[in-house]
């Protein structure tokens, strides 16, 4: 019996060989191209997802180690590309070439779930995986932190 | 420059546009009298356009290419200040490579401000005039009762309003403005202003599309692996084992293309999945003949170049009598500087589709000079250059890598033996040590001081193997042009001679982010600081004086503006009073010109032991006109992260002929946890805008090197200052 894989809320066949990693499943198969290829060693984090919540690199993730998971990309993020993250890179200007902002994202996504209070270091500590090369390295720690305190604030 | 009315012409209904409303090109004299001489006038395209609709939505076209820099973004928006258009209502789409209709495609360099500011506005404001002019007809007014605002042009008489969507196709009937008025600075809405980058909103949903993103129906997918060496050819390939790979269409062996932006050469994997094209790829056995580069290693060629520097060499320029300057001399000082190989690595992979067929070859590529690729692939497939049609990408960062098309022309091979569109995708390990690399360097300084500690010769010396190399393999050392910032260096000395030490080119130099500015910045930078150290005078001071020895009408400007970045860089550091600043800490300063603008900056450090930890950079700009505030600022915070990333630690280190260095293990670019505070002030001008891509890159390292010798007494001269051993 084939295995199957929760996408974005969506349930896909997995018709790939069992080693291809998710990476590759998500990008050349299902065409969800959002999330990126920059390193294939799990260095730079540019094809970092969500593996039930927790921040993994689809890039060293056999896709037959996820079967039966539930998976987020950077397209299934938000409905509406509102997540308060979202909303913070855009307020502070975070992206340049915007190649590695989708990691960055989905990185500081699963970082923000399990602290509502991050201070500077701990920024820095969570997002110290994630490569950029244009150097946009200052915004993304302002929309990280403007985004905690969104999520997070008193009502 | 020529404006053109466009709303008549065929190619708008054959490029698929709405049509109805007006359309503006915009072209240079040469290219329409070319056209109609030819009688091609119906094909007559232009360079850029502006085309808005009968429902008021504006699409502005961008010809230069788009890699994060912002241009996308910056010109539209002179377009749209110009035409007083509402930013909500104008979309952007990038231009096809045509450089007949863009103008110059070929991103680099700094130049597309420089270029296109004037051309993009005075086409803004025609199309204003010609909406104006339209207005007043309907009103039966004369135009000057008219004047327009953020998508309506207004009836001063009656205050009666018309929208640019509704006046858009009578404008398209009225003439097109010769010397449209451009506005005062006082009048702008979005130049010098911060706009958002237009694409934003498809970047944080993960809906912008890259080079690596194109998707179509049949497409097939490579891996490849070159040959590790310059000059080097295929001795024997094994396919039996990687043919064998299920989902495995083709091993394809690619030989070295003779053009200087071809392949180098190497073996490749065509598959229905990219995953399955790389393991395949490591079942093909390969030999290499590795031919003369074989035994290059650039740890002993970098001493060699010192050897080089240190010795005399072949004179390039010269002004008064240095030999007689420095032997007269109260003090001297000499010092030798050095810098690896570096890679452009940007974080998306060299990667585009190549659809080859019998009578079209289309490609979807990240490229920073798609006129290149229509010339290689052109060159390669024996067509037409202007048959080769080029949808360029967003680049996910270039810094001159994408400037070169070989990954296309690999591409294109492959599409050709496979008869399907082929999406050649490199891995990280491929773009690393495939590169057209940053030049490895020397330089070798000798100063003469008099007693008022005053420079009175400068003898600077520099080998590095040339971009030129990669032109003309012939050529053994740098050129006159590349030698020439020397003695156009600003400062002003009375006895200066340059030379230019041997370098052979062992692999392929390319341009890299600041190319040669990177090493003379920190040549200048650092040496101007050992000599206020050895004359027991201020940085800042001696840097002046410096500058005030140059009596040169021409250079004035130079000399003012320099000065100027300086001083007030200077002052956001308190650099007067670094005396005061913490045990273990201290501040440098350096200024450098390049690209025509002008770029000072300090750097507070702390040193403990071997570690240097980079506390804050102020940056002081002189680039003119600003057009984009924000994305000028983030140029400028982007070259603090690449210049820390080259000053301390990346260098691509070759072994046998070959590089070493894999992957971002051994490519240690800067990451969030070592990013300094950065501030930036940018001059108020008025003079014409200058590039900014580049030349954060020149004052840095100094500034750095500066600031580890305050704090610590240790002065680097070798970049990258703590290299990795690999």
């Amino acid at each position: 019996m084939s295995q199957s894989i929760v996408i974005n809320n969506k349930s896909y066949v997995i018709d790939v060989p069992d080693d291809m990693p998710l990476l590759w499943f998500l990008r050349d198969k299902l065409q969800l191209t959002g999330t990126k290829f920059g390193c294939g060693m799990g260095l730079c984090g540019a094809c970092t997802i969500h593996l039930d919540g927790q921040a993994t690199r689809s890039c060293v993730m056999p896709v037959s180690a996820v079967a039966g998971k539930s998976i987020t990309t950077i397209e299934g993020l938000s409905e509406t590309g509102d997540h308060p993250l979202q909303k913070a890179w855009l307020d502070n200007k975070v992206p340049q070439c915007g190649y590695c902002q989708a990691g960055q994202i989905m990185n500081a996504a699963s970082f923000l779930a399990t602290n509502n209070q991050p201070t500077a270091e701990e920024i820095d500590n969570a997002m110290q995986g994630n490569i950029c090369r244009c150097g946009t390295y200052l915004r993304i720690k302002q929309a990280v932190a403007d985004a905690a305190e969104e999520m997070y604030k008193e009502v | 420059m020529n404006i053109t009315n466009e709303s008549r012409r065929t190619f708008l209904k054959q490029s698929g546009l709405a049509t109805g409303g007006l359309v503006l090109g915009v072209s240079f004299a040469q290219h329409s009298t070319a056209a109609s001489k030819l009688g091609l006038e119906s094909d007559f395209n232009p360079n850029a356009f502006i085309h808005i609709n009968e429902n008021g939505d504006t699409l502005l076209y961008c010809g230069r290419c788009e890699m994060g820099q912002g241009i996308s973004t910056a010109l539209p928006a002179a377009v749209a200040d110009e035409l007083e258009a509402d930013w909500s209502r104008v979309s952007i789409k990038q231009g096809e490579g045509n450089e007949e209709k863009y103008g110059s495609q070929a991103t680099g360099g700094s130049a597309s401000i420089r270029m296109m500011y004037i051309p993009m506005r005075e086409a803004g404001a025609a199309a204003k005039g010609m909406l104006i002019a339209a207005a007043a007809k309907v009103w039966q007014v004369d135009a000057d009762n008219c004047t327009a605002k953020n998508h309506f042009v207004i009836n001063q008489l009656n205050q009666q309003k018309l929208g640019y969507g509704e006046l858009a196709t009578l404008a398209a009937t009225m003439d097109v403005p010769v010397k449209p008025k451009l506005k005062s600075k006082a009048e702008f809405k979005y130049i010098g202003k911060g706009l958002a980058r237009h694409n934003q909103g498809d970047i944080v949903t993960g809906q912008l599309t890259y080079g690596v993103d194109t998707k179509m129906p049949g497409l097939k997918y490579g891996a490849i692996s070159h040959c590790p060496v310059l000059g080097g050819s295929l001795k024997s390939v094994d396919k039996s084992q990687a043919l064998k790979v299920k989902g495995v269409l083709a091993v394809i062996e690619i030989p070295r293309f003779d053009d200087p932006f071809g392949s180098i050469g190497g073996v490749a994997v065509v598959a229905d999945n990219t995953w399955t094209a790389q393991q395949a790829l490591k079942q093909v056995k390969i030999e290499w003949d590795l031919g003369k580069n074989k035994s290059y290693d650039s740890k002993v060629y970098k001493q060699q170049l010192v050897k080089n520097v240190e010795n005399p060499a072949q004179v390039i320029h010269q002004r008064g009598d240095v030999d007689q300057a420095i032997s007269e001399a109260q003090q001297t000082l000499k010092a030798t500087y050095t810098g690896g190989h570096l890679s452009h690595s940007p974080m998306e992979p060299n990667a585009s589709v190549v659809w080859v067929q019998k009578d079209s070859c289309e490609v979807w590529a990240a490229t920073q000079s798609p006129g290149d690729i229509q010339k290689v692939l052109g060159k390669y497939l024996k067509r037409d250059p202007k048959d080769i049609l080029v949808h360029v990408t967003m680049a996910g960062g270039a810094f001159g890598r994408k400037f070169k098309c070989d990954y296309v022309q690999e591409a294109a091979v492959l599409s050709e033996k496979v008869q399907a569109p082929v999406q050649l995708t490199w891995s990280r390990e491929a773009d690393m040590r495939t590169g057209f690399y940053h030049s490895i360097n020397a330089q070798h300084i000798q100063a003469g001081i008099d007693q008022e500690g005053k420079v009175t010769g400068w003898l600077h010396r520099a080998a590095f193997p040339p971009i030129a190399s990669l032109f003309d393999p012939s050529i053994d050392r740098p050129p006159e042009a590349a030698i020439s910032d020397i003695a156009n260096h600003p400062f002003g000395i009375a006895n200066l001679r340059s030379e230019s030490g041997e370098a052979i080119a062992h692999t392929r130099i390319g341009w890299y982010r600041a190319v040669y500015a990177i090493f003379y910045g920190f040549a200048f930078g650092s040496f101007a600081d050992e000599l206020a150290h050895k004359t027991k005078q201020d940085t800042v001071t001696l840097l002046n004086n410096l500058y005030d020895g140059n009596t040169h009408p021409e250079q004035a400007e130079q000399v003012r503006r320099s000065k100027g970045a300086l001083a007030v860089a200077a002052d956001m550091s308190h650099w007067a009073t670094r005396k005061n600043l913490p045990k273990n800490q201290g501040l440098g300063i350096a200024v450098h010109y390049s690209f025509q603008t002008y770029v000072a900056m300090a750097v507070r450090v702390e040193v403990k032991g071997d570690d240097i930890k980079v506390l804050e950079v102020d940056c002081v700009i002189d680039c003119g006109q600003v057009l984009n505030l924000d994305s000028a600022k983030a140029q400028m915070e982007g070259a603090v992260v690449m210049g820390m990333s080259l000053s301390l630690r990346t260098e691509i280190v070759f072994r046998e002929g070959a590089v070493v260095n894999a992957n971002f293990h051994q490519y240690p670019v800067l990451r969030i946890n070592e990013m300094p505070k950065v501030n930036v002030h940018f001059i108020e001008s008025d003079a014409k805008p200058t590039g900014l891509g580049e030349p954060g890159l020149g004052p840095f390292a100094p500034a750095l090197a500066n600031a580890v010798f305050a704090a610590s007494g240790k002065r680097h001269r070798d970049l990258p200052f703590k290299p990795m051993s690999i």
